[in-house]
């Protein structure tokens, strides 16, 4: 809108008078075209040569320095991640055989202890059997002895009773013979 | 103060007449207020590259962004080849685009809305164009104004509107920017007008439309600028890419 209006004015005038400033339009008048674009030409000359060598670099230089800051940090990021990561492998792989060693001590000592146990426990059986050998062998000792033993105080006692019943010894192979037939009974 | 709208538009010289070889080259209001853009272009640029932060301040990071303005719209039309001429394009922008602002202040003068400023530049970049085009692709360079996949029936008729197309470039690029400011300040100040004339009663629809006009013009200040580097970044990308 605003273009085709401009235009149009622009047309109007260029095709009314067109080198007639005064009563159109002043960018028609040539006396001070020459000026303008020596102007122009010193000053936008001399603004591109300090932008150019000057403000340019600079501005690129600030934004690389940044960018290549930003890069080098994330760079580093990842080095350091990267590094974590491996220490969090080695701590888990030494934790992975720490345990299996912890297992392995663990299953070994059980073992060991099993088979001490296992072998105190037959040792002792062995013993105890040992004892009880002994034992039930004194203990058949023991009832030999008490039996003849007993014959003998039974023989001592019949004999000493007959001698106070009748006045008079018995034959003591007699008595042995009686006794023992008796006893034979209890026996069994 | 005159009425007559295109009174702002008039260039005097300022101080002494200069003439060298029978021209007239005196100091104007015209470089008056190239000088003011230039140096406000300068005063920006140095204080936005004061100070090397990595996290900028405020005017640095206009700067910056200004430059990543450029150079995306650069690579985006022009590509790679173009980046030697990075800081012309750089230059230009800014520079039409604090003429264009510096133009919106009340009682200043716009340089831009001068067709002799703005056929200058285009000119410039219109021979400047050529002759890259010429350098590096030789005589290979006029296949611009033979597009392939024509019909050879056509190829004439096509041809000559290129031609025509081609030649019409300085003069579509300097009266696009020059007619868009002038249009744009005279309507400025011939709604300003009808403020005074119709006064109290009922000068306020003029004065409301001022307003969103000066809103307008802003915003036609910077896209003319920006309209005027890209262009110039497409006929170079034609310059350097020749592929039509």
């Amino acid at each position: 809108m605003n273009k085709i209006v401009g235009f149009l004015t622009f047309l109007l005038f260029a095709a009314n008078n067109l080198f007639a400033a005064e009563s159109g339009m002043p960018q028609l008048d040539p006396t001070y075209w020459a000026s303008q674009v020596f102007w122009l030409a010193i000053i936008f000359s001399s603004i591109y040569i300090l932008i150019a060598k000057i403000f340019i670099p600079k501005i690129k230089g600030n934004i690389d320095a940044r960018e290549d800051k930003i890069r080098k940090d994330i760079e580093e990021a990842n080095l350091l991640k990267e590094e974590a990561d491996k220490k969090l492998k080695e701590y888990n792989v030494l934790i992975e055989e720490a345990k299996l060693s912890a297992k392995k001590i663990l299953l070994d000592s059980r073992k060991k202890l099993n088979e001490d146990i296992q072998t105190k426990k037959e040792q002792v059986e062995k013993e105890i059997q040992k004892e009880i050998k002994n034992a039930e062998k004194e203990i058949q000792k023991l009832k030999i002895n008490s039996s003849s033993k007993v014959n003998l105080i039974s023989e001592e006692i019949v004999s000493n009773i007959i001698k106070d019943i009748f006045g008079e010894d018995l034959n003591k192979s007699s008595i042995k013979a009686t006794v023992s037939e008796i006893t034979k009974g209890y026996k069994n | 103060m005159a009425a007559n709208p295109m009174h702002q538009f008039n260039v005097h010289k300022i101080g002494p007449e200069i003439k060298i070889g029978g021209i007239d080259l005196s100091f104007t209001n015209a470089s008056l207020f190239m000088l003011f853009s230039a140096a406000l272009i300068l005063i920006f640029l140095l204080f936005g590259t004061k100070e090397k932060k990595i996290v900028p301040s405020k005017i640095q990071l206009i700067s910056e962004m200004l430059y990543n303005f450029v150079a995306k719209m650069i690579s985006d039309t022009a590509g790679k080849k173009a980046k030697p001429y990075f800081s012309f394009i750089f230059s230009l922008f800014i520079f039409i685009l604090f003429c264009n602002m510096i133009g919106m202040l009340p009682y200043s003068f716009t340089v831009t809305s001068h067709i002799i400023v703005t056929l200058a530049f285009a000119v410039f970049i219109f021979v400047g164009v050529t002759i890259l085009g010429f350098v590096i692709h030789g005589f290979k360079y006029l296949k611009i104004f033979v597009p392939s996949g024509v019909p050879a029936v056509l190829l004439p008729i096509i041809m000559v509107i290129e031609i025509i197309s081609y030649l019409s470039r300085p003069i579509s690029l300097s009266v696009r920017l020059f007619a868009n400011m002038m249009a744009g300040h005279t309507m400025l100040k011939v709604f300003g007008g009808f403020v005074i004339s119709l006064g109290l009663v009922a000068g306020w629809l003029p004065l409301t439309f001022s307003i969103a006009l000066t809103g307008l013009e802003i915003l036609v200040a910077f896209l003319q600028a920006y309209v005027f580097a890209i262009l110039t970044c497409i006929y170079l990308n034609d310059a350097l890419n020749l592929h039509h």
